[in-house]
């Protein structure tokens, strides 16, 4: 097998089964001292919906519908798809202590619970209020979420790049390609190999005669 | 800026398993994104060439990185370049790779790039025998000729069990989709009417 298939198998996160995802991401110091290997929880029905039928993403306004903090709004920090979670900022929270040592308790935090995806409702940008949304098309041919109420667009929000790469305030390192070198098209097809048209560009020859080999 | 001293490293050429020395002892290094397969596309050949070995300087830097700071049992810095080196490589070996098959099937028609055929093994099943290259005919080679591509009598009574296995194998699968439709219609029943109105 090639080295690099085998090295990135051994550094490829296998999960089992019917492992049960939870707010730590799998492979984690936090997931594994959870679920050290051997554990067998009870299975959580998870509804199965598609990934174009999906309408909540990172960045949206949304509307809690039920649990503590029902009828507040908030920002969507995280989607956890296998299990149909969204994580809003700072709400539907329970209080937890960090950094606990022998001696001290630590400091409190506030930690986010997940919310089902039935339990948030998107919000319309412009009278704030929760509704139903659909996917739709628009005259150009994108797919959009309408709202069903008022029938305007919830456009996709901005959210920061998993890389850290902010588009706007980006410069080039010195070995970064820069944007016009990299779309630059120099591509002619032509009904030669990779190697002949290497081999024509860079002038050499091949003078040696291909020996007679037996394939079986 | 003038150099006085003159090091014996960059006569050698070893310089380049190495970062900018501007960059040692850094926490993180900024690097853009890995290139993707579309842009990859519309590069010709040449450049292909180069870029294929630009990156795989860049990827051998990196490695020599990653283990030197597992010797010194340090966090290697940014080690996400590593792995956007890694998908601009396979994503090049890919654009090659559709390349020379679009070429293959224009002029020969052949679908694969290495000659086989299927063969029965001596454990009786078809399998995709993939072609060797030798330098002597078949019929003068020792090592090929003790493989056996034929199934004696008695195999064929552990193929008919084989069968039985894979057919009770599938027949498990089947009927734990249906478990699990059935499970799942029970916890969301509003599933079964959703499916008949997008089918519609």
């Amino acid at each position: 097998m090639r080295l690099s298939a085998l090295l990135a198998l051994a550094s490829k996160v296998t999960l089992p089964r019917d492992y049960r995802y939870g707010m730590s991401r799998p492979g984690s110091l936090a997931d594994r001292r959870k679920n050290p290997p051997g554990t067998r929880r009870r299975r959580v029905a998870v509804e199965p919906i598609s990934d174009e039928d999906w309408h909540l993403f990172c960045g949206d306004t949304v509307e809690i519908l039920e649990g503590k903090d029902a009828g507040k709004q908030g920002k969507v920090v995280q989607v956890i798809r296998q299990r149909n979670w969204v994580v809003l900022e700072g709400l539907n929270t329970h209080y937890r202590y960090v950094g606990k040592t022998a001696e001290s308790r630590g400091t409190m935090i506030p930690s986010e619970a997940p919310l089902l995806h039935h339990q948030v409702k998107l919000v319309d940008p412009v009278d704030r209020k929760p509704t139903e949304v659909e996917w739709r098309f628009t005259e150009a041919g994108e797919r959009v979420r309408v709202s069903s109420r008022s029938g305007r667009i919830i456009p996709k929000p901005d959210f920061p790049r998993a890389d850290g790469i902010v588009p706007e305030t980006w410069t080039d390192g010195p070995k970064d390609t820069s944007v016009e070198d990299a779309l630059e098209r120099t591509y002619v097809p032509r009904l030669k190999t990779l190697e002949e048209e290497v081999m024509e560009a860079m002038g050499i020859q091949e003078t040696r005669r291909h020996k007679k080999v037996y394939w079986y | 800026m003038c150099r006085l001293l003159h090091t014996t490293l960059s006569r050698k050429g070893l310089e380049e398993f190495f970062d900018d020395p501007k960059n040692w002892g850094e926490e993180k290094v900024k690097s853009g994104a890995s290139w993707t397969c579309q842009q990859l596309r519309n590069k010709s050949n040449e450049d292909l060439h180069k870029l294929w070995y630009v990156l795989l300087k860049e990827r051998n830097m990196l490695l020599t990185l990653e283990q030197e700071a597992k010797r010194q049992r340090l966090p290697m810095p940014s080690p996400e370049r590593l792995e956007k080196v890694i998908d601009s490589m396979d994503a090049l070996d890919k654009v090659v790779q559709e390349r020379e098959d679009a070429l293959r099937l224009l002029q020969t028609g052949q679908e694969k790039a290495r000659p086989g055929a299927w063969r029965r093994d001596i454990f009786g099943r078809i399998i995709w025998h993939k072609f060797k290259q030798w330098p002597i005919p078949w019929y003068l080679n020792k090592r090929y000729n003790r493989k056996r591509f034929f199934a004696m009598p008695y195999v064929e009574r552990f193929v008919r069990l084989r069968l039985e296995k894979h057919a009770r194998i599938e027949a498990r699968k089947k009927s734990l989709e249906k478990k699990k439709e059935k499970f799942l219609q029970e916890k969301f029943p509003h599933l079964s009417e959703a499916q008949k109105s997008s089918q519609v």
